[in-house]
């Protein structure tokens, strides 16, 4: 008679331990995942939370683990998704998983020819209402897709990288890009995209973007970011109009829960940064146990790299046309 | 040159509606119909037929007409691509006009209406009923006395169920297009009245929406994205978007987001509602444009919206398509 030991716990790196790790925890923590970590700082606060082993450098990490969930600041993803490829990883990446398309593509190709997972953390398709959405659209409750609208509101992050375009691709490539890769999902593909964007001459931590792409199928959507003045509120909407019908969302018309002003003056608000999950099943997790499961069973996810590098063009092709102030072809 | 009919203060005004075509007609009626300082005239000459009455004739011509000299005002709710020559008519007789929306089909023709009416110093407005809306007015407050702080952005839908029981609404010929002429301008009028006028004119469209009803060429979707020299950049959702079975016919909805913060208002939204029912209890916003139409008569002075206002919603809608045909932002000249 033979015993069966339990599974091995599947051994996760987490690399970069600012404010994004912290929204990835809870989802390993319910894949029962054995954790390690690297951060050029912070991370002995984040392994004191977690119980992670911490590592003094990338290559001490990669030895180490099975999986790599790159938290970097954007502009260093390639360099530590490449290194976790090539070392025979399999990776979550936080988006955008480069800033440049070309680069990005170069991504999923070593990911294809080494036969490992990169996993864009596209959080946005796990959330309930667009997942909820989707299916709808799929199931074709509202007919052809006509018209779609998409908006994200929040504040600047407090991280000085995100306000330097060249570091964080700006309003478009950061924030936006969650609700380019919605209308991708729920429309297709795009053909031409139109941006402008608008910064606050007043105070340049407020800035706002629209974005208008024409999808082939013939969908229009319009996706409007916003960086909010001090205080504003995370908020997140979509309208998606059909020639069978329509479905509208807002975050802020969500009243599960309701405070009345006195009693929310005596209650702690978000941080503008990230949305509110707690009255969710944590969107952050489901991604992470989707991907572990999808990794264990062999299949695939409801994200893909081409998935990401999909939004990144299209977000690239955005940025283009707000240099140029010309509708962009991709 | 003529000059407009001198006007009696007593003497009520001769008022002579003109078309059943569009939609508004019967709300325009049922608005003037009882007042006692009004005497209608109501032209059906397209035999639409919902406006039953003895005040109701056959032809332009009888309304016309209808008094030895003529009407002092006129209401023009013809198909779009009539106006112009009611309106320059008018303005041949010295007679007033308020002009359905879109004032013209082209340019051209809205500048040779407000040019005419200008040289006969007859009052042209422009029928924008939700410039009246004091959700409307909220935005212009918050605006103008800083609340917002530095407005940078501005989404405006104004979404609706393609008008039924009335096919040239998507006939190009008659209503100039589609939904970028029947919906942009709303929220275009009171962009204008907050910022002034826009610098460069994006826009795309589309034909999924009521595409079984639409006719050839005339857009149901659309999204026009301008940009003025402050930087601004507003979109405006000009879709006939409001599924037919909507307990309403649509909405106008408008988000500002500033420095100061964001300020969303929706011009229709006070109602009553239940499962499948909505009962508006709004201000009658075509009744504050009328008094404030007939008003502007009786002092001989036009006031907003107006003629030149209208010319300048025109030039966005004539811009939005040319942006369409060439997939290019157009610069307003």
């Amino acid at each position: 008679m033979t015993s069966t030991s339990p599974p091995a716990a599947l051994r996760v790196g987490i690399v970069g331990t600012g404010g994004i790790s912290r929204a990835h925890l809870p989802g390993w923590v319910e894949v029962g995942a054995e954790l390690h970590c690297f951060s050029l700082s912070g991370a002995e606060e984040f392994a004191a939370a977690s119980g992670a082993t911490v590592h003094g450098s990338l290559e001490e990490l990669l030895a180490a683990v099975d999986v790599v969930d790159v938290c970097t600041p954007t502009p260093a993803h390639p360099e530590i998704v490449r290194a976790a490829l090539e070392a025979g990883k399999d990776v979550v990446s936080e988006k955008p998983i480069a800033l440049d398309p070309a680069v990005a593509r170069e991504l999923a190709d070593l990911a294809e020819n080494v036969g490992r997972r990169l996993f864009p953390a596209h959080v946005v398709r796990f959330f309930p209402q667009y997942e909820a959405a989707k299916q709808a659209l799929d199931a074709g409750k509202i007919g052809t897709p006509a018209v779609l609208r998409f908006e994200r509101t929040g504040s600047l992050p407090d991280r000085p990288w995100y306000a330097d375009e060249s570091l964080s691709g700006g309003i478009v490539m950061d924030q936006m890009i969650h609700d380019i890769d919605q209308a991708l999902w729920m429309a297709g593909p795009v053909e031409k995209v139109f941006a402008q964007q608008s910064i606050a001459t007043s105070d340049t931590a407020v800035r706002t973007a629209h974005v208008v792409l024409t999808h082939t199928a013939g969908a229009l959507s319009h996706c409007r970011g916003f960086w909010g003045p001090a205080g504003t509120a995370f908020r997140y909407t979509f309208d998606l109009a059909g020639d069978g019908g329509r479905l509208q969302y807002d975050s802020a018309g969500d009243p599960g829960i309701m405070f009345d002003t006195v009693a929310s003056a005596r209650q702690a608000s978000g941080d503008g940064f990230l949305p509110d999950v707690t009255t969710l099943r944590d969107p952050y997790a489901a991604e992470l146990v989707e991907f572990a499961a999808t990794r264990e069973a062999g299949t695939t996810p409801r994200v893909t790299a081409a998935d990401g590098v999909r939004a990144v063009e299209v977000a690239a092709a955005a940025l283009e046309s707000l240099r140029t102030g010309r509708s962009i072809a991709c | 040159m003529l000059t407009a009919h001198p006007q009696d203060p007593a003497a009520p005004l001769k008022v002579a509606l003109m078309s059943c075509a569009h939609t508004h007609a019967a709300a325009y009626a049922a608005q003037l119909r009882p007042r006692a300082d009004v005497e209608l005239v109501i032209a059906d000459p397209d035999g639409f037929g919902d406006l039953q009455g003895e005040d109701v004739v056959g032809s332009y011509e009888e309304a016309w007409d209808a008094w030895p000299d003529g009407p002092d005002v006129i209401v023009v709710t013809s198909a779009n691509a009539h106006h112009r020559d009611l309106v320059l008519e008018a303005a041949r007789r010295g007679v007033h006009v308020l002009c359905e929306k879109p004032l013209a089909t082209s340019v051209a023709d809205a500048e040779k209406m407000v040019a005419a009416c200008r040289e006969a110093g007859v009052v042209l407005m422009t029928a924008f009923p939700v410039h009246f809306s004091p959700a409307v007015e909220a935005l212009r407050s918050a605006i103008a006395d800083g609340t917002l702080g530095e407005v940078i952005g501005l989404t405006g839908t104004n979404n609706g169920k393609l008008p039924a029981g009335r096919d040239w609404f998507t006939d190009v010929d008659l209503a100039g297009g589609g939904s970028l002429v029947d919906h942009t301008v709303h929220i275009a009028e009171i962009l204008d009245s907050v910022f002034g006028a826009p610098t460069t004119v994006h826009a795309v469209a589309n034909q999924i929406l009521y595409a079984d009803r639409a006719g050839e060429g005339a857009e149901t979707g659309g999204l026009v994205t301008l940009t003025y020299d402050s930087g601004l950049v507003a979109t405006i959702d000009c879709s006939w978007s409001q599924p037919a079975d909507a307990p309403t016919w649509g909405g106008l909805r408008l988000q500002a987001l500033g420095t100061g913060g964001q300020l969303q208002i929706d011009a229709f939204a006070q109602h009553v509602g239940g499962p499948g029912q909505w009962l508006p209890y709004g201000s009658d916003l075509d009744g504050l444009l009328l008094e404030a139409f007939l008003d502007a008569v009786r002092a001989g002075q036009a006031v907003d919206p107006t003629g030149e206002v209208g010319l300048r919603t025109v030039k966005i809608v004539a811009a939005a398509q040319e942006s369409v045909r060439t997939g290019q932002p157009v610069a307003l000249a």
